[in-house]
Order: C-alpha cells, then structure tokens, then sequence
C-alpha cells in the first residue's frame, strides 16, 4: 500500500513538483473560475481510479496547483486515429477531461491547425523548448521493413522520427495496442514489419496502455499520476500500469457468479444469453485478457462489451488479431450456435466447389449439352 | 441488468464497520483522518445498501456543486462520513467513507480564500466609487 510519504518527495523536473515554464495549473484554473474543490475531486477521483489510497487526494491536488503545465508531443504511426477518437469523444465533459488543462498538446498532426513546413516548425520548437522534459506519445505500431517506408510524415519514416524525438522525451506512452505490441498491423503476415515501442527504445521508460481503443481514463490517470508526482505509476511485466490492467476482464465480470456457478450461455440468443450468463463457451477471451473495461466502462461508464451481450475479444493483450477466432471458446471449442452455422457455411462452400469441379469436368470432357432434367 | 449477491453480504460489512471503528479510534486518539474507498472494493448494490443502512443517518447532509455535484452526509457516528462524487456526466467517480472531524473538500482553501477576499476588496470599492459618481 502506497501513502502520502511514498509521493511527497517525488519530481517532475527536480527540486518541488513541477513541470517547466509558464503559471502553475492552480492559478490558471482559478482564473477560469475552477476553484481548489474541483481539483481535490478530480484528485480523489483519479486516486480511486489508480488504486491508490484515498488520503493522498489531497497530496495529489497540492501537487497538481503547484505543477505547470506538461509538454506533450504525440506521433501517430501506421494507425486508424480510433485511439486518439476515444480520447477525445465524450458525450459531456467529464471531470476526467481537466487532464487536458493540465498538458499541452504541442504537436498532433490530426488536431493541430498548422500543416506542412509550419507544423514541421512546431515539433522543432517544442523539443527544443522543452528538451528532456516532454512526455512523447504514440499511437500506431512502427514499420521496419524497408527502412520503415512504408509509413512516412513530410518525407521522414515513423522509425526514424520515433527514434530523434524519443531521445529527448522524459517518458514515452504507448497509446492503444499498436503502439504498445504492433497490433492489427503487426497481424500475420505482417507485410510492413510492424513492431510497438518498445521493441524499438530501450533506453527510455515506457508505459504501455494498450487496447483497441484503449479505455480513456487509463491514459488520464497515467498522465494526471506523473503530473503529480514526477514518475510513472507501477507497471507490470508488459509495462502497463498495474492500477488497470493487474486484473483480467474476468475477475472482475459481474458475470463471474455464473461461470462459477457452470452457466453458460450456448448462443447469441438461447435463453442463457438472455439469462445475463457468462460467455466463455461463446468465446469471450475474459480469463485471459488484462483491461479495466469491466471496471471503468466505456461511454460515461454505461457499459462494456459483456455488459452488452458480446463476449471479450481481448484486445488489448499481444497479438490479439491471430489468436484465433472471437468466437472460438478459449477452452478450445465453439459453442452450439456457432458451430451449427460454420458447419452450414461449409457444407455451402463444399457444395459450391463440387459444383464447379464438376461443371469444370463437364467443360473439359466437352459435354456442354444442356441436362434435360434441368429446369429453366 | 440483474444485479445479484456475489461475494454476501453479511461478511463483508461487518469487516468495513470494524476498519471504520479503527480509523474512528485514531482519529479520536492522534487526529489523523482515513478514508475507505468503496468503489475499489467488489461490493454489490445489495451490500453497498446495507452498508449505508447500518452507517444510518446523521445532523449533516451537504450538496457541493463543483464539476458535477458531491454528497456529503454525516452518518449516524459522529466523524465518520459518506462522500459520493458524481461528475457532469453523471457517473459516480469516487464512493468513499471519510473518517474526519469534516471532509477536507468543505474547507475553503488558502489560496481561493486570498483570491476570494482581494475580490471582495475590488467589489467594495467598485460600490464607493459607484456612490461617489451618484453623489
């Protein structure tokens, strides 16, 4: 169990907490009328949300007053921009969205409104204006294979970007499972060479927070953790942040009670499935997938994909894409429903390619003549 | 969704009255607060129900209004609370028990206070001058 002392003498950039230039967060949000109890709830919020012990709320919130805002500088590689979408979607503003007081985002390619030469112009300037000091994060798995051309911005690979502006980052943050393990592009056969961050800088700390999307509010309590307190929460041996992803989808499913209990559900639609059981024989990879989807919840916490009647597809664990099918039990069948339909899908594809082979006999025989039992 | 008694009900409550007996012994004994926090811990709504039910009620319920509302409710024992943040999209962000002689987030804090007060200076001049132009 952490506590207050564990926190108090931790630094952003040396000496108090802080990050470098500019007014402290508490003075700029007290001159757009957000006073000291908005940041001790965000404070208390963010401490539930990393696991941490509730009295060190406050510690956290004198800390995020006296901190400046935080240098951020986001590549995105061979992506979707569904990471950065999650980020940014809400239906309302949450308190969750203060962290974006709390940075600043000085490069982004799809937010930012300078283009070409000038955004090149940008990225320089804030490097050079906050060398050793900014947080680098990525979105997207990194192309290798052929000097990394497969992916470029203004002319320059993701490889050789990724690899200047991480010499200089305080800390790099793997945003979603391409960045973090190469995900969907990195899927057999991998044709651009596909790897995350980590398999390219090692000299760096690097937090990993994978998922496809990765929940939002992992990434706030990652950044609003390291504001406070000038280092990265603890990580597991994948490098994710231990707070969110220490426990799988499974042991903390509401559904849990009926796996223990043998219910399962055998189909989308039989009576289990609407009895709310569990989805392990319809696939849902839950048991061995590590997120805080059943905790957190997406959407203003409404719901999360077992919640809605689908099983996990585990997508923030390494190579998610080419561990078999979603719907294939992880036990190593698939369930009734599933199994009837791929067994109907393929008598119909072998029934199909029977027929060919025969006509294309037919056609090689030279037996063109029209079948008189076929009906027009 | 059927929400349903996973873990019981009884076991589980009765451990979170003795820990808030302890942290209201230390309170009472060197005046350092506690909290619980009820959201990391795996409890239904039956058992968060209950929870509340033996807590009971106190003289304090309190609405603060500060990115989405908080309620603060005195419980039944003196020094022990039940906080619950909700923020503007109206999602429970944090569920806590505060065991303090009064939850820090009600005190006005130094710095709004110095804020506060140099507003208040610029708001009585801004009327004296208003008076003096009428005169």
């Amino acid at each position: 169990m952490q506590d207050a002392q564990d926190h108090g003498g931790e630094t952003a950039c040396g000496g108090e907490t802080q990050a470098c230039g500019g007014e402290t967060l508490g003075s700029m949000l007290a001159a757009r009328g957000v006073g000291r109890r908005s940041l001790l709830k965000f404070a208390i919020a963010m401490a539930s949300s990393l696991a941490l012990p509730p009295g060190i709320a406050p510690l956290m919130a004198a800390n995020l007053a006296k901190a400046k805002r935080r240098s951020v500088i986001w590549l995105s590689c061979q992506e979707c921009t569904g990471c950065l979408e999650t980020l940014l979607r809400s239906a309302s503003p949450t308190i969750d969205q203060l962290i974006f007081d709390f940075i600043s985002l000085d490069y982004q390619e799809t937010l930012m409104a300078a283009a070409g030469a000038a955004a090149e112009k940008t990225l320089r300037d804030a490097i050079a204006a906050n060398k050793g000091e900014y947080l680098l994060a990525i979105d997207g798995s990194i192309p290798t294979k052929d000097s990394g051309v497969y992916s470029l911005t203004g002319g320059r690979s993701n490889l050789a970007m990724l690899k200047d502006i991480a010499a200089d980052a305080k800390a790099i943050l793997a945003v979603g499972t391409c960045a973090a393990f190469g995900g969907i592009p990195k899927a057999f056969p991998n044709p651009t060479g596909a790897v995350g961050v980590e398999d390219l800088v090692h000299d760096k700390p690097i937090v990993n927070i994978p998922g496809c999307p990765p929940v939002p509010e992992v990434l706030s309590g990652v950044l609003a953790y390291f504001i406070s307190f000038g280092r990265l929460p603890d990580l597991d041996d994948r490098k994710r942040p231990l707070a969110y992803f220490g426990a799988t989808i499974h042991d903390q499913c509401y559904r849990r009670a009926f796996y223990d209990q043998g219910k399962f559900a055998k189909s989308f639609d039989d009576e289990g499935a609407r009895q709310g059981w569990c989805l392990f024989e319809l696939g849902c990879k839950g048991p061995t997938t590590h997120n805080a989807c059943a905790s957190l919840k997406w959407n203003n916490g409404t719901s999360f994909p077992i919640q809605s009647g689908h099983g996990c597809i585990g997508c923030s664990e390494p190579d998610f894409w080419d561990a078999g099918s979603f719907y294939s039990s992880l036990a190593g069948g698939s369930a009734t429903g599933w199994r009837n339909a791929g067994i109907a899908a393929a008598v119909g594809v072998a029934g199909g390619a029977a027929a060919a082979l025969v006509a294309r006999i037919k056609a090689r025989d030279g037996d063109s003549h029209p079948d008189p039992e076929d009906k027009p | 969704m059927k929400s349903f008694n996973f873990f019981g009900d009884g076991g589980m409550v009765d451990a979170l009255l003795v820990e808030v007996a302890d942290l209201l012994k230390r309170l009472i004994e060197t005046g350092e607060e506690g909290a619980i926090d009820l959201l990391g811990l795996p409890l239904s709504p039956h058992c968060l129900a209950e929870l509340d039910q033996r807590l009971g009620a106190g003289e304090v319920d309190i609405r603060i209004d500060a990115f989405g509302l908080s309620q603060i409710r005195e419980t039944g024992f003196p020094g022990v609370w039940r906080t619950r943040h909700v923020d503007q999209a109206g999602r429970v962000i944090a569920s806590l028990i505060e065991v303090a002689t009064a939850p820090q987030i009600l005190r006005a804090d130094a710095e709004d206070m110095k804020r506060g007060r140099q507003k208040l200076l610029d708001a009585a001049g801004a009327e004296r001058n208003a008076g003096r132009s009428a005169a």
